[in-house]
């Protein structure tokens, strides 16, 4: 790699390495995983560098992110233990069960950490969804690309994310 | 209670995602049924409450730096795969030359050769994903006691973070047959390797550099200690980086006596 290839991927990648971070830590919910995964991915994506032909600042964002959502992904089955873990929790946090007990949960924090505990206990197929859409503001199309699903799954997922998250914290139905 | 199939239209509504004429149809929809218009009241109210309460995770600068340096190191070794051999002979000749004829490769002989490569070796690890630090601190009163009963000697650590040198951390390495210190410092986005051991029989060094694959080593060795420092920082930055190093010994050894 040239020296003004590597200046290129820099100035391409390192201004999104916030939102690359910030996707990690959701999908890995833990800081020192979200930190190998956005090390990892971004040696990927140096590798890939030259497939990459975007120019523009938001595609470049979308296609770390894709890698960074790999490279996550690949980070968990390699970790079976916390896949193991986060399973469970998926299963202990099933629609039903948070439409059971919302007050208790929801009252006892604030809304931003109610709100954080709700989105960690989403399916990781949805937060992703969520972080991409809300924080990320990318196109059901770019999210498509990203999770690499069709669009209309992203649809479809985006919108049973959503209702969960109501689900959680709407505890009153008048708070909403 | 609604259909799924229509909360997912309503969602692909609120987020711009439909087509002008199904929007149409939508609002129409809205306007004249109370219980989808309620959906679409709470969909908006969750929202807006994750995209405005939703933390966001800025990049730890410590990443930022090691996601850098990762990307140099990469990008050197790709560089060096790439390289076809009749380039290497050629460059290995010509280099051969300008070392007989110049002074500035001080570096000579095989076992400097090889520690060379190891402290080399060692930097371009260390900047792979989870291998710069055993302790992480920016506290040299942590970094040093950490190395008690890890090595048969006690490391002087300082830190320059008034110089714009600050400490990363500190972790064990393997040199030249041995057990050594290796302690990370950055400098913007750059990161900094020590390697030290006692010296041999209080033989001393002078500073010497050598350039590999894009890093600057430089090595001395005082009465005490054998150093390495290996960085892709600028020569006269890194310079000046080892200055405060022998200063900060200097200024040990003056207490000591």
């Amino acid at each position: 790699m040239e020296s003004s290839e590597l200046e290129r991927f820099e100035a391409v990648v390192l201004p999104h390495l916030d939102a690359a971070y910030t996707l990690a830590r959701y999908l890995t919910r833990n800081d020192h995983d979200a930190q190998d995964v956005v090390q990892d991915a971004s040696l990927r994506a140096l590798r890939y560098f030259a497939g990459f032909r975007g120019g523009e600042s938001g595609e470049g964002r979308a296609w770390l992110l894709a890698i960074v959502r790999n490279t996550a992904y690949t980070w968990r089955q390699r970790h079976r233990t916390d896949t193991l873990t986060t399973e469970f929790d998926e299963e202990r946090h099933s629609e039903t069960m948070a439409g059971e007990h919302p007050e208790a949960a929801v009252e006892a924090e604030s809304e931003r950490a109610a709100l954080l505990k709700a989105i960690d206990e989403l399916p990781l197929d949805f937060r992703e969804v969520i972080v991409l859409r809300e924080l990320e503001g990318l196109s059901y199309k770019e999210i498509s690309d990203v999770a690499g699903v069709p669009v209309g799954t992203v649809m479809s997922r985006l919108s049973r994310a959503r209702r969960r998250l109501e689900a959680a914290l709407c505890a009153e139905p008048e708070d909403c | 209670m609604t259909h799924p199939a229509f909360e997912a239209l309503l969602d692909a509504y609120l987020d711009g995602e439909l087509a002008a004429s199904d929007a149409a149809e939508l609002e129409q929809h809205l306007r004249a049924c109370p219980a989808c218009s309620r959906l679409e009241r709470r969909r908006r109210a969750v929202t807006s409450a994750v995209r405005e309460h939703l933390p966001r995770f800025p990049a730890p600068e410590m990443l930022r730096t090691r996601v850098r340096a990762g990307a140099r190191a990469e990008a050197s070794r790709a560089e060096r795969r790439r390289v076809p051999l009749w380039t290497a002979f050629a460059v290995a000749a010509s280099l051969a030359v300008v070392a007989l004829g110049s002074r500035q490769l001080a570096l000579r002989g095989a076992a400097g050769e090889a520690i060379t490569n190891q402290v080399l070796a060692s930097h371009v690890r260390s900047l792979m994903p989870g291998h710069l630090t055993d302790v992480l601190s920016s506290d040299q009163h942590t970094v040093k006691p950490w190395f008690n009963g890890k090595l048969d000697f006690s490391p002087p650590v300082y830190d320059f973070a008034g110089g714009g040198f600050p400490l990363l951390g500190g972790r064990l390495d393997y040199v030249d047959g041995r057990p050594v210190a290796a302690l990370a410092y950055s400098r913007r986005q750059h990161v900094i390797n020590v390697f030290l051991w006692p010296a041999e029989r209080g033989r001393t060094a002078g500073p010497r550099a050598a350039t590999r694959q894009g890093y600057h080593l430089l090595h001395w060795a005082t009465p005490a200690y054998t150093y390495w420092v290996a960085s892709d920082l600028g020569l006269s930055e890194l310079s000046d980086f080892a200055a405060l190093l022998q200063r900060g010994d200097s200024a040990a050894a003056a207490a000591v006596r």
